[in-house]
């Protein structure tokens, strides 16, 4: 639900100048919002890597006896329905949710980069080939396309991927084309081809530098999306198989004990709104440090 | 798109005629019964499963099967034991060589004031023959009218069980000339109101029914296809009775003060396996490993934990009740024994790999189990559970989900999957009923796809055919119980987990509910709502 | 700008053509023979080859993949969409049939988007960096990170469960409305709020304003006369792109508020993979999508006249 805001815009992002990385960091550091996204993030991937070392227990380990166990040193947030840890759980459930939702966004960037420099580039047919094929999946709510095009090929993590990945490069493909054709039309880059550098080179110098900014925030916020979206699809039945634990299905899980056992759906919530808010501050906080004109 | 174009556009741009269309909509929707609570009204609410009724054609069943709105009754019916008790037939007789003599119920008259007669009969089961006979077999030209009040019928192929099927509402009688699909009209105790497909069916009180009036003035079952939305519709108080609720919600809603009714053991919990598989699913072609997994379960646990103790250690799979005890223990089962379980493995060759996967030949000890049958929600936390018990002894176990029957199905028929979780009930009274038509190598209804993955043949094929050639009930109930101890203990084609029985949950406002084993035989007629005993 | 409308309307015909053929491909990515499997689901057995045969002939199944599209899409023109594959029924007709419940309920989200969400962003956009504003921001931070779904079960858990003042599932009155129209309607309302700020901010800052300013007019009058006004048409734009998002993740909502509309059609349709209707589906929400953005564009133009008339703005997801 989160979506119109930043995809409405996204096509509009003017490109800012870029800052050195130090500078961000720095300037980032005197934004808490920022700050606090970024602390809320690196804690929550820290602590997914380190799953395997921090993890009390075997994440799959069933003590049926045990089942749906209080709070304890042993099981400090107790243990689910076939008595298993919902601490070690959640961290190993971060390691899928987490990092599908990273790898999901790093496909779709290089995609959607790739795509829309095409089209920038190349202009022409190509280009409106390409964006009209952008067209057609705007104009369709992603997560209802995903959900079909996932369930047609079937449950499974790796499927959810690809309706995922063939549904939300568009975004990227239509703010880089954006980014390519106002950069190809600014004074410095005319005259950089006017003085006869190549257009590899003029790409390389001067257009890809410009784009990283709105690129970095859009990245950022589209992130926290696809952990959502992830998570909703995931919710539907339609990403991992048991025993496997992942926020979306342990929460869809939990659902059956809503009543009896709610913990078991509280926790994994928390853990993905708090993961998407980790990528929401972070994406705002960007915004104001790369683009002070634009206020969201 | 053009085809909306003109009905959908205008609607959509103009933002006040918007609204318009929005607000009518929600009138239709606003229909509410209320309840309210100090009022004894004579109105129940049941909140059904999904609704799974067929509306077209010959095979249309809305409110026979499989949620049975007592809009319609069968020539026979049986009790909680599986006796057979007199209906709309008053008795019969089987006439050799393959027919059965039915004498008809006088004085009865369908919904619309039709009289019931041997045409209404003849009508209905001349319908199931249409569409290939059903279980009975009917059919066409099969049933003849005698007279007024006799009717004969003579199936297709020699079924001795005829009568005991005919319990399954299925077969429940409709009114010459109508179709369920266009409007029910039975003879039941209730006659439809209104049918909203996947919302609910309205049935109200049949004056004129030939037995004792229903106490009921109006049942209103609500299709709620998730089991956590029936059981929260319980607890907000929109529904007065649900049925078949998910077990682990049992211990919280009688800690609320519900009214839980257990029923007889008449479901059953079970893994099949698959004995003959094809290329990938050939690892249970070893019997050892069959039997080996039928000792790594522990049992308690999973009936204590997973079924939190509402469920039987019953592991005949046709209820023993049904079978009769003596037959009944003439099936071992199985006792957890994971040592047991581990040495059979080792002597079928395989070891325990370093990972905790047993090992043959370089290959993991890998399977696969299909979740499952009616569906994946049916079964729970149970795969998961059975996961983690097969891990122990070094079987690894990958689950993968069916969502519905049909799904399952489709999985079934191409043959992918080594364990096939399966929950199945007894719905009529025929003890050869499931064992004939899933395991018998020739099948019921031939290859419906189970034959070819779990079909022992042999000594198994031999109790089944004699049993299906033997007029008298008692030796059938005999040698199903053989036929089971072959596939069970033997064979192990199928692991035993639990017996089931449907669990459902009313306030204390419903009185005179009557459980059954079967669902399908619910009768809503001596149901009263009254005020609760708070 | 009739030329512009005739233009913005034309453009529509190869994006839903677009749509037609992302259908059709999307449901040849399901595994399995669906003349096997339309016809195990409806008979309940399998079929002779000479059955299958027949069923591949009723469906056009063993003609090439180009030519089954040309006509189910020249059925598709004509709002012929097929029949399901579990019921047997025309699949336009299920979908219409269904469609008004979610609209129903994409309507009411709206109203809770709006109700919370205008009054607070124009409060927010006024007291610009007061705590109201720094609460808005946070919250509005917290509403576009709560997953709606679960959203919509900690609501069941208090009004349902805990209170039992709202029903938990079923379309009975107005009552089980409340519940999913508040899941959907308020992480919405936070975005939406967030918005409405802005929108108004820029033109707080805009030239007029601060002459109107300079003039001495009332602060309530510039609200009035110059603020609101100017602002509303942007407003009133991402109201239009949140219903559409509504409809769009009302799926989910539906689904666990057991409310019949065509997202749960949808989700049910894909565990039972009744591809035709899945096919309608995407059609069917596709052009509905196209539609709304239509209409979206067109009183933007119509609400702020400063808007050129060039650029196409598409709906995203």
């Amino acid at each position: 639900m989160a979506d119109a805001a930043v995809t409405a815009s996204a096509p509009e992002l003017q490109a800012p100048a870029l800052l050195p990385p130090r500078s961000l960091l720095r300037q980032l550091g005197g934004d808490r919002t920022a700050l606090a996204g970024l602390v809320i993030l690196v804690l929550m991937y820290t602590a997914a890597l380190a799953a395997p070392m921090i993890a009390p227990q075997d994440p799959n380990e069933q003590d049926v006896g045990n089942r749906y166990a209080p709070v304890s040193f042993e099981h400090p947030l107790g243990t689910d329905n076939l008595g298993r840890d919902e601490l070690s759980r959640l961290l190993y459930g971060a390691r899928v949710s987490l990092f599908t939702a990273l790898g999901v966004g790093v496909a779709i960037l290089a995609i959607g980069i790739v795509v829309g420099s095409i089209a920038g580039f190349a202009g022409g047919f190509v280009d409106g080939l390409l964006m009209r094929i952008v067209d057609v999946l705007l104009a369709f709510p992603s997560l209802l396309l995903a959900l079909a095009i996932t369930g047609m090929l079937g449950p499974g993590l790796l499927h959810l991927m690809v309706g995922m990945v063939a549904v939300w490069w568009t975004d990227y493909a239509r703010m880089m084309r954006g980014l390519v054709l106002s950069m190809r039309e600014r004074p410095f880059v005319e005259s950089a081809r006017a003085v006869g550098l190549p257009g590899r080179l003029v790409a390389s110098r001067h257009v890809l530098p410009n784009i990283v900014g709105p690129v970095i925030v859009l990245g950022t916020v589209q992130t926290g999306r696809l952990l959502l979206a992830l998570s909703a699809l995931s919710f539907l039945g339609l990403g991992v198989q048991p025993p496997t634990s992942e926020w979306g299905a342990m929460l869809s899980e939990g659902q059956q004990y809503l009543a009896s056992a709610p913990q078991l759906m509280v926790y994994p919530g928390i853990a993905i709104t708090l993961a998407a808010l980790g990528f929401n501050l972070l994406g705002d906080g960007l915004r104001d440090v790369l683009d002070p004109t634009m206020e969201h | 798109m053009t085809a909306f174009k003109g009905s959908w556009s205008g609607r959509v741009v103009a933002l006040g005629l918007l609204g318009a269309f929005i607000l009518p909509a929600c009138a239709v929707g606003g229909e509410s019964d209320g309840g309210s609570p100090d009022a004894v009204e004579q109105k129940l609410v049941v909140g059904a499963d999904e609704d799974g009724y067929t509306t077209e054609g010959a095979e249309a069943d809305v409110g026979q099967y499989p949620l049975n709105a007592n809009i319609f009754e069968s020539l026979v019916r049986m009790d909680e034991s599986y006796e057979i008790e007199p209906a709309l037939a008053t008795s019969w007789e089987f006439v050799a060589p393959n027919t059965w003599r039915f004498k008809l119920r006088e004085g009865v008259t369908f919904h619309d004031g039709t009289p019931f007669d041997a045409e209404a009969v003849k009508y209905t089961f001349d319908r199931v023959a249409k569409t290939g006979g059903g279980t009975p077999g009917f059919a066409k030209n099969g049933t003849k009218v005698i007279d007024d009040y006799t009717v004969e019928v003579t199936p297709q192929f020699d079924n001795r069980r005829l009568l005991e099927q005919l319990v399954h509402p299925s077969y429940s009688i409709i009114a010459p000339g109508s179709s369920p699909g266009k409007k029910p009209i039975g003879t039941g105790p209730f006659s439809l109101v209104e049918y909203e497909r996947q919302q609910q069916i309205v049935v109200e009180r049949y004056d004129d029914y030939w037995g004792e009036p229903a106490q009921l003035d109006e049942i209103t079952f609500r299709f709620l296809p998730d089991p956590n939305a029936r059981r929260l519709a319980l607890e907000a108080g929109e529904v007065d009775l649900v049925l078949d609720v998910a077990r682990e919600a049992i211990p919280d809603l009688e800690s609320k003060g519900f009214v839980i009714a257990e029923s007889q053991p008449g479901a059953y919990s079970a893994m099949y396996l698959n004995i003959s598989g094809q290329k990938g699913y050939t690892i249970l072609q070893d019997s050892d490993v069959r039997h080996a997994i039928g000792n790594a379960i522990d049992r308690d646990t999973l009936i204590d934990g997973i079924f939190e103790g509402l469920a039987t250690d019953e592991q005949t799979m046709v209820p023993s009740r049904l079978l009769g005890d003596a037959n009944a223990s003439k099936v071992e089962g199985y006792s957890f024994d994971s040592a047991a379980a581990a040495q059979l493995l080792e002597d079928a060759g395989w070891t325990m790999g370093s990972d905790g996967v047993r090992e043959k030949d370089g290959e993991p000890l890998r399977l696969q189990l299909i979740n499952g049958f009616p569906s994946a929600s049916d079964h729970g936390a149970v795969p998961e559970f059975i996961q983690g018990q097969l891990g122990d002894v070094g079987i690894e176990v990958e689950i993968v989900k069916t969502p519905d029957t049909a799904s399952y199905e489709e999985r079934l028929a191409a043959g992918e999957g080594d364990i096939w979780m399966e929950q199945g009930s007894q719905n009529d009274a025929n003890p050869l009923f499931l064992p004939a038509l899933l395991f018998w190598s020739v099948g019921l209804f031939g290859d419906i796809g189970y034959q070819q993955l779990f079909a022992p043949g042999g000594e198994f094929d031999v109790l089944i055919e004699d049993a299906l050639a033997t007029p008298n009930p008692a030796e059938v109930k005999e040698l199903v119980g053989e036929a089971m101890h072959v596939l069970i203990d033997q064979e192990a084609v199928v692991i035993p987990l639990a017996g089931l029985y449907r669990i459902n949950v009313l306030t204390d406002e419903v009185q005179g509910f009557n459980t059954q084993p079967s669902g399908l035989q619910i009768r809503y007629d001596t149901v009263s709502m009254g005020n609760g005993a708070s | 700008m009739a030329s512009y409308i005739a233009r913005r309307v034309a453009y529509l015909i190869p994006i839903w053509l677009g749509i037609t053929l992302l259908a059709f491909l999307i449901s040849t990515l399901a595994p399995g023979d669906p003349a096997q499997i339309y016809f195990q689901r409806t008979r309940g057995r399998q079929p002779t080859q000479q059955e299958l045969q027949i069923v591949r002939e009723r469906f056009n199944l063993d003609e090439p993949v180009v030519e089954q599209y040309l006509s189910w899409l020249s059925g598709a023109v004509r709002g012929d969409l097929g029949v399901s594959f579990t019921t047997g029924k025309p699949v336009l007709d299920e979908l219409l049939l269904r469609f008004p419940a979610t609209l129903t309920l994409a309507f009411w989200a709206t109203v809770v988007t709006v109700v919370v969400a205008i009054p607070i962003g124009i409060l927010a956009a006024i007291r610009r960096n007061s705590v109201l504003d720094q609460v808005t921001r946070a919250m509005s931070m917290l509403g576009a990170s709560i997953p709606s779904f679960w959203l919509a079960l900690l609501l069941i858990i208090l009004f349902s469960v805990k209170l039992q003042w709202l029903p938990a599932s079923g379309q009975q009155g107005w009552e089980s409305l409340i519940l999913p129209a508040l899941a959907l309607g308020l992480g919405d309302a936070a975005v939406v709020a967030r918005l409405t700020r802005s929108s108004l901010l820029e033109i707080i800052n805009e030239d007029y304003v601060k002459t109107a300013r300079a003039k001495g007019l009332s602060e309530g009058r510039i609200m009035i006369r110059h603020i609101l006004r100017n602002g509303m048409g942007a407003v009133v734009t991402q109201i239009g792109l949140a219903f559409g998002f509504l409809l769009a993740y009302s799926a989910i909502v539906e689904v666990i508020f057991v409310w019949p509309g065509i997202g749960r059609l949808a989700v049910d349709a894909i565990g039972q993979r009744d591809y035709t209707m899945i096919q309608g589906f995407v059609v069917f929400a596709g052009s509905i999508f196209v539609l709304i953005n239509l209409a979206v564009d067109l009183s933007y133009m119509w609400l702020d006249p400063r808007v050129t008339l060039s650029g196409d703005k598409a709906v995203a997801g």
